[in-house]
């Protein structure tokens, strides 16, 4: 390495060490956001350039001699060779989602060190290494799917547990950001009514690239955003309107509202709703995550919130649990997240042109997403303590009144007066931000205030937080209804073994059926969340981190089972400690949500403690059987989870002892045709 | 300037590439067809079909 780069990076990696240390010591002054946005630039370019790199010279050995699946199957539809620029933007937008947004909001309760920590490491030792070593495989298998892999390098057992695993975190997933949405538009007609017109804009877009204008994705897209933006705007005429009782809607009408949605779109032709709305969201997710990467760097806001938190003892109003494990499952996708993995063995791994493109798509878009993350944190951090757990506790934590409310946080150390958020509230266009959980309301808040200090103060704040609102339900639906039907998909392709016609995705009677099951699914625990006297966010969120760790530990198992065909024991530490890490961390977290005897924590001793009360009210018995039932959906989490561990562990000693087949289901080496200029 | 235009180019080839209209247009040199509603309508129908069978990420 030429001494001046050497240079360089030695200084980026003393900056990564003390902007770290900046951070992590800093205490009882505020710091400004730029430290967190430096440690994280620092630490995640440094761990490219070096682990990354590392990984793919000494562990993969890349060879751009190989030709790739894109070349070798080309058949201008799943697999063509593409630009590693434009496949890593078109990787990292589908794997950004609302999970590294809302996870970082949800974990600021511990303060902003704990979380960031996570962040900045996890993504390079875990989340990173997952999506590399995955994207890696399945580039080596002519583009085959995680479940694909499992079956082949672990057993049958494993891919058949995969598939199973995938489909109830699927569940679970689908109710949690749904509780989001709703949580976001509950008594806000300006909300709900810009969401509600986005529903007849992408009807609109769907018509119009159909009929009027084939093929023109990116001119019905900027019309569609146009039109979508008219509704923010329209949405603040409909609030202060004789309209604004038809949008003022309660959660429970909300969550009907959408399941009754998610079932039809499910159902409706795919280019009427879901794919106009799914080019639409992915556009604004973009841009949006831009402007706020543009946003904290102008406006380079201080973080309002301490660096560790009160709440780091278990007793958070927002998500109830100690520091360890629950900070790290609460974070979810921001450091590591298991449904990457579907990413990684689908699409990518048939696009990529050269294998070391490889390094760039799988651990860069992951080191990007990490950074998505660490701006969520920034953007909920940067509130005024008292506001963000004003809007993120639950009524039944704090009090009913916006008097208790203030009371019980101001009595936390997180001074806030009733005034304070009735301004607030104001300023937003809202009639109230108290009890709003979910996560969304307060991370549009934060967005909102980092845009309107770029420009327009408070007389804009209402409009930016209802874009922020907007830009999170418009790619929350599009998951809703994309995963509705990947759920109906995966529903019967099991149900097919049991009898044939069940299988076919053309027989209506089939199609309709297994849409039902899976949107009674996860209405099911949508509306256990909504009826939840703790804000829903309590129970499920946690379930969801669970689960979607749970499905990581399930891929670094099959990576690690990779590596160690490939190279014995001495490099599977590499897959090893991060799974071993992500096991420790989904069981103890499990454990805990199933049999602490801490009512907000365990799902059983919650149970127990509304039995003791003694009502023999409908709505208090459905409490006990939920809780009962989060139970075992955590346990039956556990339990699949332990099947390929065991699988994977049998497996490992066989091949360490040289009892079982070593050999790697790899295709075969073709050199590459493609010249040298065309990477 | 110059590398601004090759910054604008290249985001604006990541949005068609997003927006499937470069598969639109390599569906059509594969099949030697020139663009029209029906071949739209018959490339959608393919190319939705496998894009939402397959699981998005949260």
């Amino acid at each position: 390495m030429p001494f001046l780069r050497r240079v360089v990076w030695i200084a980026l990696a003393c900056g990564a060490a003390i902007c770290l240390g900046a951070i992590a010591f800093s205490r009882g002054e505020r710091i400004n956001s730029l430290w967190l946005v430096a440690a994280a630039a620092c630490t995640y370019l440094t761990g490219y350039r070096f682990y990354g790199k590392f990984i793919a010279a000494r562990v993969m050995a890349l060879d751009d001699r190989r030709a790739t699946p894109a070349e070798r199957l080309e058949n201008g539809h799943d697999f063509v060779p593409t630009n590693k620029w434009i496949l890593f933007g078109h990787h990292f937008a589908a794997i950004a989602g609302p999970g590294p947004l809302v996870g970082p909001v949800i974990a600021a309760q511990f303060g902003y060190l704990p979380g960031t920590l996570w962040i900045i490491i996890g993504a390079v030792l875990a989340g990173a290494v997952q999506d590399f070593v995955v994207l890696f495989a399945s580039m080596r298998r002519d583009g085959k799917s995680l479940g694909q892999m499992a079956r082949e390098e672990i057993g049958k057992v494993g891919g058949f547990v995969a598939l199973i695993t995938v489909l109830m975190i699927m569940i679970v997933l689908l109710a949690v950001v749904a509780l989001v949405v709703v949580n976001a538009l509950v008594g806000s007609p300006w909300g709900t009514f810009t969401i509600a017109a986005t529903m007849p804009v992408a009807v609109f877009m769907g018509l119009y690239l159909r009929y009027w204008r084939p093929g023109k994705v990116l001119e019905c897209s900027a019309i569609g955003f146009l039109l979508v933006l008219a509704s923010v705007f329209g949405g603040q005429w409909v609030a202060g309107s004789s309209f604004a009782p038809i949008f003022t809607l309660s959660a429970m009408t909300l969550a009907i509202a959408i399941i009754i949605y998610g079932f039809l779109a499910s159902a409706l032709p795919v280019w009427l709703l879901l794919a106009p709305r799914d080019y639409l969201s992915t556009f604004v997710k973009l841009g949006v995550i831009g402007m706020l990467a543009i946003g904290i760097f102008v406006v380079r806001p201080d973080l309002q919130m301490p660096a560790i938190s009160r709440f780091v003892d278990g007793t958070g109003p927002v998500l109830a649990g100690k520091i360890f494990p629950f900070c790290f499952i609460t974070i979810a996708c921001g450091a590591v997240s298991g449904f990457h993995a579907l990413i990684s063995s689908g699409t990518t791994p048939k696009m990529i042109m050269r294998e070391t493109h490889a390094t760039q798509i799988g651990y860069g878009s992951m080191l990007l997403e990490g950074f998505v993350a660490i701006m969520a944190m920034i953007a909920a951090c940067s509130l005024d303590p008292g506001v963000y757990f004003a809007v993120n506790s639950p009524a039944g934590i704090v009090g009913k009144t916006a008097d208790a409310a203030v009371k019980t946080i101001s009595g936390w150390g997180f001074p806030v007066t009733v005034q304070q958020m009735a301004d607030m509230a104001h300023h937003a266009g809202e009639v109230t931000l108290f009890g709003r959980t979910g996560g969304a309301p307060s991370l549009a808040l934060g967005m909102a205030h980092i845009f309107a200090r770029g420009g327009g103060g408070d007389a804009v704040l209402g409009f930016w937080y209802h874009f922020a609102i907007m830009f999170e339900a418009l790619f929350i639906l599009t998951i809703i209804d994309a995963g509705t039907r990947v759920g109906r998909f995966m529903l019967q392709d099991l149900l097919g073994h049991v009898w044939k016609p069940l299988g076919r995705t053309s027989w209506m009677p089939g199609v309709l059926g297994a849409s039902a099951f899976i949107v009674i699914g996860w209405g099911y625990f949508l509306i256990q969340g909504v009826r939840d006297p703790l804000g829903g966010i309590n129970s499920l969120w946690p379930l969801f981190g669970i689960a979607n760790q749970l499905l990581a530990a399930v891929a670094l198992s099959v990576t690690t089972t990779i590596l160690l065909k490939m190279h014995g024991p001495k490099l599977m530490w590499i897959t090893c400690i991060p799974l071993v890490g992500l096991v420790v961390v989904t069981f103890a977290a499990a454990y805990q949500k199933i049999w602490s005897p801490i009512p907000r924590i365990g799902f059983l001793s919650q149970a127990a403690q509304l039995e003791a009360m003694g009502s023999a009210s409908a709505g208090v018995r459905a409490q006990i059987f939920n809780n009962r039932l989060d139970a075992v959906v955590c346990g039956t989490f556990m339990l699949l989870v332990a099947i390929i561990l065991l699988d994977s562990l049998r497996l490992w000693f066989g091949i360490i002892w040289g009892t079982a087949d070593r050999r790697v289901a790899e295709s075969p080496f073709v050199a590459t045709q493609l010249n040298p200029e065309e990477a | 300037m110059a590398l601004l235009r090759r910054i604008a180019a290249g985001v604006l080839e990541l949005l068609r590439e997003i927006g499937d209209e470069n598969a639109y247009a390599r569906h059509l040199a594969a099949h030697g067809v020139p663009a029209s509603p029906a071949e739209w309508r018959k490339f959608s129908d393919e190319r939705f079909r496998a894009k939402y069978q397959r699981a998005k990420c949260c």
